[in-house]
């Protein structure tokens, strides 16, 4: 398959601020590639060097085999954004942001297929065109760039937390346009470090922290690396006694918990069953949980 | 409101010391230059007879008040003095009202305990202590200057008085308006007309037999700058029409208060007009973006550049016709504009100040680039399918397009008021010449602001205006300060091609030209490797 994006060794630095630090991200064509990570761990830097906004200090980087810093011009054809904090003309009204935007990308805006999609897309996301931008809330100017990036067809999407200031009925929505644009062949890259939306859309997950990629995979791929959680109802801390492949062993509130190597979940059933458990949960690691495996260290630290 | 004070007085302080320190160091500059220039009673009366016979100088000057050094003084600075104070009021009492409600810090404040009307009442409080801080150190420097006590005294008043004034006007500006922006215009514009107005005022007054004063005819009344001239400092030193200033003033700051708490947070009394559903045709390109967003800005200041066109050739043929009857006039306008002819010089000052107007619609518009990366909408013009440096070039372009307008209308409006006049025809030369100097004297200070905007984008703004307002200072004022030639020379305004007794002297012209070449090409070339130099 062609990779659309790839980085290698990627870094940037701002003065004494290593922003990335060797980055390698690869996207295949096709994918819907999650980029998943906390709050200044890179996210944006990284987002800014592809799109020839800020210039990379070292490594490679390429958007659909060219630089994206010396072709920025002629990869944009081809890619539509939604930055994470949208800023809108405070003069213009929506609409006309959308059409400029949409314009500036190179889309013919008469065209009818233009017209009917933004058209379905205001309808969709509840969006009034004609207010100016001054008094566009934040959920809504961040409409007017998700509106302006799927009204007109791209090969690249790429998205900087574009669900951030959207509630949960619009969100739905979001996740349907994601689906279009994949069904119809485009690539997208999807910054969040909201986890259930990256589980709900993407085939592939890249994990990024302070500057580097921690870890990436399919869903599947990462699930492996993290234990299944099994808990039960139980007298007392008795009924964890032997289970052989048991970690993190504990009993509270009445239930006895567990974790195990999610290809060990099987093995254990048996015994569960011999021990006649009720209200018996088990539960597959959520995203929630591999990121607490990368950033634990900082959790218990005490750091945010 | 303590906390708040101490808050904004932090944010503040610095804007503040220059403005008082810019009214400390022209009340000064103002006292140095009536001493060098102007030292006895007998220069002193031949200006303001010639004043007299030529009124279209007290558009820039102020009231003519007895030929004692004071009062001369007061004639030279005070309209200027009582302009900063005023320009210092309008911005901060904007700033900390309307501008802050735009930016939602109000609605912090609105949602604590405190009262709706207190960011409002804070800034009554801190505009009346910046004033008072400007009248006193004004005072203050012409005490230790060695002027009479009273007299300092009155004048930092003046000063300051019509800077409380403009304080009132600028909170009912921010009430009405609903942008910062909006209202910063709406009051500048009360300001030079206000400013104007005293001058009309000053024109058709009637002046005294020995032609040393001027009784002002009403229009001046209607202006604070008028009531500050009332006062006379150093001749009849009346506190009164200071007072009048203070309480017109304190008056608009207690109806913006009213105003502020009959109002949602966010709303103003202008409504907003709901805007097109889709994008006109003419809107697609960057430049037309660009455009967009300034036309009403450049617009402004083309309306300017009009009436400075008219001004500066009917003004001119008022001019000649005294001209014969008074050399001291003559003289004068020759020190201003260092060339021959009476005509002529009117042309090179009025053009001086349409290539300052230009410069200002220029600059604003290289600055709009920078306003646009801060607040984030460049970003996403960014990321389509504009280059960096295309980007950057449309606003240089338009910047350009805003000067060709400005001195356009200026020119135009000038060659309107010859036509009207049956003037020369050598005079249409001075105004083409002039013009065409002007131009390039205004894409100067474009091309070094867009020079400043790709090398340190944080001080674009500053930079810009300080050019502006440096470049006026010394090229307007120098010579009557009595400024060494090489200072003013410095001023891109005051070194463009002139028409003087019939030639052409084209005067600094190469090096205008040399400028704007080597800042505008640097600029291209550095704004290639230049990343979006995004927040604040």
């Amino acid at each position: 398959m062609d990779t659309v994006i790839r980085t290698s060794g990627l870094t940037k630095r701002y003065g004494r601020v290593h922003a990335l630090d060797g980055l390698d991200l690869s996207v295949t064509a096709g994918q819907v590639h999650g980029f998943l990570g906390p709050n200044g761990a890179g996210k944006t830097t990284t987002i800014r060097i592809l799109l020839g906004l800020a210039r990379k200090t070292g490594g490679e980087a390429s958007v659909f085999g060219g630089d994206p810093w010396r072709d920025a011009t002629t990869l944009h054809r081809r890619i539509a954004y939604v930055p994470g904090d949208v800023s809108i003309w405070p003069n213009l009204s929506g609409g006309e942001a959308v059409d400029l935007l949409t314009r500036l990308r190179g889309a013919r805006t008469r065209d009818p297929g233009y017209r009917a999609a933004r058209e379905r897309l205001e309808a969709a996301f509840q969006f009034d065109p004609r207010k100016k931008g001054r008094a566009y809330s934040k959920g809504n100017r961040q409409k007017v760039a998700l509106i302006a990036a799927f009204a007109a067809p791209a090969d690249l999407y790429v998205l900087d937390e574009p669900t951030s200031g959207l509630d949960p009925l619009m969100e739905v929505v979001f996740r349907d346009e994601i689906a279009r644009v994949r069904d119809a062949g485009a690539t997208v890259l999807l910054s969040s470090h909201i986890l259930s939306e990256v589980e709900l859309l993407c085939d592939r997950v890249s994990i990024i922290r302070a500057g580097r990629i921690a870890e990436t995979g399919t869903l599947a791929e990462l699930r492996h690396l993290t234990r299944t959680e099994v808990s039960f109802e139980a007298a007392d801390a008795g009924a964890l006694d032997g289970i052989p492949a048991a970690h993190d062993a504990a009993f509270a509130d009445g239930r006895a918990r567990f974790t195990i190597d999610s290809d060990a979940v099987a093995s254990v059933l048996p015994l569960l069953a011999a021990r006649g458990a009720a209200g018996l949960r088990i539960e597959p690691p959520s995203l929630e949980e591999l990121f607490l495996r990368h950033y634990g260290d900082q959790v218990k630290d005490g750091r945010p | 409101m303590i906390p708040l004070l101490r808050q904004r007085l932090r944010r503040d302080w610095l804007q503040l010391l220059l403005w008082v320190l810019g009214a400390v160091l022209l009340a000064v500059a103002g006292y140095g230059g009536v001493s060098q220039s102007y030292g006895t009673v007998a220069d002193r009366q031949e200006v303001l007879a010639a004043v007299m016979a030529n009124p279209v100088i007290l558009m820039f000057r102020g009231l003519p008040s007895g030929d004692s050094a004071g009062a001369f003084l007061a004639f030279e600075d005070l309209p200027w003095l009582a302009m900063l104070a005023a320009l210092m009021s309008t911005f901060l009492a904007v700033r900390h009202t309307r501008g802050d409600e735009e930016a939602g810090r109000s609605e912090l404040i609105a949602a604590t305990p405190a009262s709706r009307t207190l960011p409002t009442l804070a800034t009554i409080v801190h505009g009346l202590g910046a004033n008072l801080a400007l009248a006193a150190l004004t005072a203050l420097s012409l005490i230790g200057a060695g002027m009479d006590a009273r007299g300092s005294l009155l004048t930092g008043a003046a000063a300051g008085g019509v800077g409380v004034a403009f304080l009132g006007i600028g909170l009912v500006a921010a009430q009405v308006m609903r942008t910062s922006r909006g209202a910063n215009s709406l009051a500048v514009w009360l300001l030079v007309a206000a400013f104007l107005l005293r001058g009309i005022g000053n024109m058709a007054g009637t002046p005294s037999d020995d032609l040393t004063r001027i009784d002002s005819a009403w229009p001046a009344w209607l202006s604070p700058f008028g009531w500050a001239e009332q006062v006379r400092p150093f001749d009849a030193d009346a506190p009164w029409p200071a007072l009048l200033a203070l309480a017109v003033g304190l008056a608009l700051a207690a109806a913006a208060t009213a105003l502020q708490s009959a109002r949602d947070l966010g709303a103003g009394f202008v409504p907003e007009r709901r805007g097109r559903a889709a994008a006109t045709a003419a809107l697609s390109s960057p430049h037309a973006l660009v455009w967009r967003l300034s036309r009403g800005a450049i617009l402004g200041w083309a309306i300017g550049g009009v009436l400075t066109g008219v001004l500066a050739t009917t003004l001119s043929a008022l001019a000649g016709q005294v001209a014969g009857e008074n050399p001291a006039v003559a003289q004068v306008l020759e020190k201003i504009a260092r060339a021959g002819d009476l005509d002529e010089a009117m042309i090179t000052v009025f053009f001086t100040m349409l290539g300052i107007l230009a410069a200002c619609a220029a600059v604003q518009t290289v600055v709009r680039a920078r306003q646009e990366e801060a607040h984030g909408t460049a970003e996403p013009v960014l990321a389509t399918a504009v280059g960096r440096v295309r980007w950057f070039s449309d606003y240089a372009v338009v910047a350009t397009v805003a000067v060709l307008l400005v001195v356009g209308a200026g020119m135009g409006a000038a060659y309107a008021g010859l036509a009207a006049d049956d003037a020369a025809d050598g005079l249409y030369r001075a105004v083409t010449v002039a013009g065409l100097g002007q131009l390039a004297a205004a894409c100067v200070f474009t091309a070094i602001t867009a020079l400043v905007f790709v090398v340190l984008p944080r001080a674009t703004l500053a930079a810009g205006w300080a050019l502006i307002g440096i470049a006026s200072i010394l090229g307007m004022f120098g010579p009557l300060f009595g400024m060494p030639e090489w200072a003013t020379d410095i001023s891109p305004i005051a070194v463009t091609p002139v028409v003087a007794q019939g030639e052409v002297d084209l005067r600094g012209l190469w090096w205008l030209v040399l400028a704007i070449a080597v800042a505008g090409a640097g600029s291209i070339a550095l704004m290639r490797r230049r990343e979006l130099a995004g927040d604040g």
